[in-house]
């Protein structure tokens, strides 16, 4: 009965329906009540998500037992085609000779099966926290449309099987996050983010919708999966088992492929907030902290995540890309570290922060091998759960803090807030990388990868470089994370006047989830590495199992795992937590000293400033645009109403140089009936 | 013989020609409504004339009845015409045509006579008078100082 | 012969127009009587460039019943007592009366007396009883676009006069023949024309002849129904107070006054 095109169907379906019910019975008839709709859905969402694993896991065994296969044919996956959305006969490529087609089909294989049980077991935390965080906002209802709605979304960006609906999704989820960072749209700073938001991922969504275009163009398809056309010839996917087995293709050189990639790569730097397109994600924390929890740390942000890594052959093949992928995930790691050296505003530390694993988790994507996919996998799933704890954590905070979340207003909860004081300290151990925690595994995982490429092979110096700047970013991390911690809940108490009455623990409603989560970014990690579970039920994706049985020629593989790497993390860790343990609760007045020094050498200015970024941004392309957009709006002004006014004034000017024909004078008449004659009769006579 | 019927029938047609001419320029110049009317008239005088001339050039009876037709509807264009003057003196207490340029468009200023010098006022006339003969009758006072409608 | 008409005729026109103008109503005093010589020369000028009429007993006839004619026309223009012109244009209809029985035409000529003189003893009634008799108005003495209106009237003329000499000197083409003179004896020029006249007009045209009857009627009616509104029921007169004038019998406008609004 639980079959998988059941449950693949299941899932986005229930949400949508949500979406539905919420929006047209909540104004009125739930009222407080809208929350129901919702978590029923994430419920049987997460629930269906779960079984929807074990179905496929099992099946992928079925298929071919234990050990790892040895072609790509043997990877799992299951299409379940909804319908057909458009077909064009005539559109025909050179290539596959077949008309252009898209259809609305779901695929179920271990990718999407590990996505979707994070997006909505996330969720439904978030769902039930919300429902205390957001009790008595007069936008109940509509805040609960929106979660569904971009649950939804997301639910069927990771399961549909064709690149233009994976754009379809993707704008949907833009528009969910725009809708949501602008929840409080009264106020204009959160007006101005979620335009922010959406314009800076316009520029991503570009590069994706060009790529999508040279897909067709060079693959004759945009399906992942192979299709069979009506004369039962196979069309290979892009992704699919027929189509990566073209060997021609694979390793060939040409630009072509490196430019699809590289689009992508935009695309998902958009989504992602990855350098340059970075600048987003912080005043995206205009928005409501649940919000932040789900959509900016542990859902939306990694669809450029999984993008890559759907397209991992893609990328491996076209050589040159990984790399910059790599450079681009380490850069990104680097500098929001920096800049989250300085910042006050504990949720633009955790914003940063999660730019800073994002670039982590393409770290492990560029380094163009099975270990490095599954790493950035790895990561993305305890990112999701440790990032979303230390959000609703803070939202906690700010909840009792009666909603200030500068660390300059206040300190010493400890006492206070004991659950959210756990729950925050086992989120940034998490974070930090400390041992045994889960993001201890997964970032020790990508490093590793990293390390491996950095050995031998194809450029194998850049890989070390990218591999040091991850070692030291950990370390940064690490210190600004527990910066963060000892100012919040270390030292003399302080309680900002806006508190008021709300200076206590938060409902249960809203610490059960804080807790479900510390419980999972305490153990997921050690579960599913020790097992191996997660790196083994991935490679069962046919593009990822293309990887494991075709590796590039030039990477050395290397799959045992080196005792260096976690030692090194280790080590750097406990130095940050060191320091900030030195600088923030026991010697405060280095601290001072220091912030002199650095202030002295204008690296204080520059981080706090987070690097200026928006202002070189908004002097090179805003203020330009701007200006244009003046000089277009004066153009029309002038021109072109000018134009219609003066169409406009012709009839009432002609009229007026008419007027004097009818003056009311009878006299004056007759003569006009005499000239009139006259004319007649000469041209009758003449 | 020929000759002679074209040059009568040339003849006659400019003078009706003149005739015509000269009603239209005077229905333009004037300004009194009732020599307004008589210029029209002379117009039609002027066709008439025409009309006969052909008549007779052609040998056929049509120019005359269609005078004769003319004349009937001049008769009825005096009527009305007249009628219609009275009415509008009723109005203004003035024959003139210039009293009534309400129908101009709305932006333009009306025509207005600029000053012409006055003809000097005649003195009353200096009637012989003779003694009353006679009683003085009793008139009642309504009569001398109320005038009937005209 | 031709260039010779080039000459007379639209110099003819010309001299008559100006002559016409300085008739005019407008002009100052002084100007007047020349412009009555000047017209004559002009109209003796378009009369010399016609086509003489033969018989010099039906010419001087003519010409001399052209000239009241043209003289009483041109003194409706000309008069500034609208009384005056309204005698002048009854003498022109003389002249026209004469003209019609010189064609041969004598009904006509009797019905334009009989009824023309008949509608024009009643206007000459309005004239008496509306009219400032003496032209004292200021707008019997000024004309409306009397340079325009001139010029056009001889324009007028100035295109029908060469149509009309050409085609007396070279008729055909432009007329057809004429019928031969004993057929026109028997017809138009009979003895007893009235009776054919009678014949032809109530045989031929006997429903035009009641529909110009009823035209008339309605004339009749529709002049009454407009005079007859607006007639206002004086109140009557208190003992000691003058009766109240009413109110559209307003007093006539005094010399030189300007237009009322």
């Amino acid at each position: 009965m639980f079959d998988i095109p059941f449950l693949l169907v299941l899932v986005p379906g229930v949400c949508l329906v949500a979406t539905v019910v919420t929006a047209a019975l909540g104004p009125h008839i739930l009222g407080p009540r809208s929350h129901w709709p919702v978590v029923v859905a994430l419920v049987i969402a997460a629930a269906a998500s779960g079984v929807l694993v074990v179905q496929v896991h099992h099946q992928a065994l079925a298929q071919w037992g234990e050990g790892r296969p040895a072609d790509p044919a043997a990877g799992y996956e299951k299409i379940v085609t909804l319908w057909q959305w458009a077909s064009i006969d005539d559109a025909h490529y050179a290539h596959q000779g077949d008309r252009f087609r898209i259809e609305v089909a779901l695929r179920a294989d271990p990718l999407t099966a590990v996505m979707l049980l994070t997006v909505t077991s996330v969720a439904l935390l978030v769902a039930v926290y919300s429902i205390g965080y957001m009790a008595g906002d007069p936008g109940y209802w509509r805040f609960f449309t929106y979660v569904s709605l971009f649950v939804f979304s997301m639910t069927m960006l990771v399961s549909v099987s064709n690149f233009v609906l994976l754009y379809v999704f993707w704008e949907a989820v833009g528009l969910c996050s725009y809708l949501l960072i602008g929840f409080w749209y009264q106020k204009p700073a959160a007006a101005a983010a979620g335009k922010k938001a959406f314009l800076v991922n316009r520029v991503g969504d570009f590069g994706f919708a060009l790529a999508v275009f040279l897909i067709w163009t060079t693959f004759g398809t945009l399906n992942f999966h192979d299709t069979v056309d009506a004369a039962g010839h196979i069309i290979g996917g892009v992704l699919g088992q027929s189509g990566l087995a073209r060997p021609e293709f694979w390793y060939a050189p040409g630009w072509t492929l490196s430019a699809i990639c590289l689009l992508l790569m935009l695309g998902a730097c958009g989504k992602s907030a990855q350098l340059p397109l970075h600048v987003w994600l912080p005043d995206a924390m205009e928005g409501p902290t649940p919000v932040s929890a789900l959509i900016h740390a542990a859902t939306m942000v990694t669809a450029g995540v999984y993008l890559v890594a759907r397209c991992a052959p893609l990328f491996v093949a076209s050589r040159d890309v990984p790399p910059i992928v790599a450079g681009i995930g380490a850069a990104t790691a680097l500098v929001a570290a920096i800049i989250a050296l300085t910042q006050t505003d504990l949720k633009r530390i955790l914003a940063y922060s999660t730019i800073s694993q994002l670039g982590y988790m393409f770290l492990g994507l560029g380094a163009g091998t099975l270990a490095g996919v599954s790493a950035g996998m790895f990561h993305l799933v305890t990112h999701a759960f440790f990032k979303g704890l230390l959000f609703l954590a803070a939202g906690s905070v700010m909840h009792a803090m009666g909603g200030v979340i500068d660390l300059e207003r206040f300190g010493g909860l400890r006492q206070r807030l004991p659950i959210t004081h756990w729950t925050f300290l086992i989120g940034c151990l998490a974070l930090a990388g400390f041992p045994l925690l889960s993001g201890f595994f997964s970032k020790d995982e990508i490093l590793s990868a990293v390390y491996e490429r950095g050995l031998d092979g194809r450029d194998a110096q850049w890989y070390y470089v990218l591999f040091w700047m991850g070692l030291a970013t950990a370390g940064m991390t690490a210190f600004y994370t527990f910066r963060a911690y000892f100012r919040a809940f270390w030292g003399p108490e302080r309680i900002p006047p806006e508190a008021g009455h709300h200076a206590h623990e938060s409902p249960p409603v809203m610490t059960r989830p804080l807790v479900a989560l510390a419980v999972f970014s305490a153990g997921l990690g050690a579960v599913l590495w020790l097992s191996g579970a997660l790196e083994q039920f991935l490679e069962a994706t046919p593009s990822l199992v293309f990887l494991a049985t075709h590796p590039a020629p030039w990477v050395y593989n290397v799959v045992e795992g080196h005792g260096v790497v976690p030692v090194a993390g280790t080590l750097v860790a406990l130095a940050g937590i060191g320091l900030a343990w030195l600088l923030y609760v026991r010697q405060p007045q280095w601290l001072a000293q220091t912030v002199r020094v650095l202030h002295a050498l204008g690296l204080y200015q520059f981080s706090k400033g987070k690097m200026f970024f928006d202002e070189a941004y908004q002097a090179l392309v805003v203020a330009p645009l701007a200006a244009f957009a003046r000089t277009c709006a004066r153009w029309d002004h002038a021109l072109i109403d000018g134009l219609v006014d003066a169409v406009g004034a012709l009839p009432s000017t002609l009229g007026r140089a008419l007027r004097p024909l009818q003056p009311g004078i009878v006299p004056f008449y007759a003569l006009a009936m005499v000239l009139a004659t006259l004319v007649l009769l000469g041209a009758m006579l003449w | 013989m020929a000759d002679a019927e074209v040059a009568l029938l040339v003849n006659y047609l400019v003078v009706g020609a003149a005739l015509v001419a000269l009603g239209a320029v005077g229905f333009v110049i004037r300004r009194n409504l009732i020599l307004m009317f008589l210029c029209a008239e002379m117009m039609l005088q002027g066709v008439s004339l025409s009309l006969a001339a052909w008549g007779r050039y052609y040998n056929d009876f049509g120019g005359q009845i269609l005078v004769l037709f003319i004349i009937a509807v001049a008769a009825c264009e005096a009527a009305i015409a007249l009628a219609l003057v009275l009415v509008l003196f009723r109005r203004r207490g003035s024959l003139d045509v210039m009293a009534w340029q309400e129908l101009r468009e709305a932006e333009l200023p009306p025509v207005v006579d600029r000053e012409i010098p006055e003809m000097p006022a005649e003195p009353p006339p200096a009637w012989p008078s003779l003694p009353p003969a006679g009683r003085t009758p009793c008139v009642p006072r309504e009569e001398t100082e109320f005038r009937p409608h005209v | 012969m031709r260039p010779l008409e080039l000459v007379l005729l639209p110099g003819g026109v010309a001299l008559g127009a100006v002559g016409v103008w300085m008739m005019l109503p407008g002009a100052p005093a002084g100007r007047r009587a020349p412009g009555i010589l000047l017209a004559v020369a002009g109209a003796a000028l378009v009369a010399a460039g016609l086509p003489g009429l033969g018989d010099p007993l039906t010419s001087a006839l003519f010409f001399v019943l052209c000239g009241v004619t043209l003289l009483g026309a041109a003194g409706t223009l000309a008069f500034r007592s609208p009384v005056y012109a309204a005698l002048s244009f009854g003498l022109s209809l003389l002249g026209t009366a004469g003209l019609l029985f010189l064609q041969g035409t004598q009904f006509l000529g009797v019905a334009t007396v009989v009824v023309y003189a008949g509608a024009i003893l009643v206007t000459f009634l309005f004239v008496l009883m509306l009219a400032e008799p003496r032209g004292r108005a200021t707008y019997d003495r000024v004309g409306f676009g009397p340079g325009m209106a001139v010029l056009c009237g001889a324009l007028l003329v100035a295109t029908l006069i060469p149509t009309l000499a050409s085609m007396g000197r070279k008729p055909e083409g432009l007329l057809r023949p004429p019928p031969p003179a004993d057929a026109r004896r028997q017809g138009v020029l009979a003895s007893q024309h009235v009776k054919q006249l009678g014949n032809e007009l109530f045989g031929r045209h006997l429903v035009a002849i009641q529909g110009a009857g009823v035209l008339l009627l309605a004339a009749l009616v529709g002049a009454a129904v407009l005079v007859g509104q607006g007639r206002t029921r004086l109140p009557a007169p208190r003992a000691g107070q003058p009766a109240q004038s009413p109110g559209p019998n307003q007093p006539r406008p005094s010399q030189g006054t300007d237009i009322h609004g």
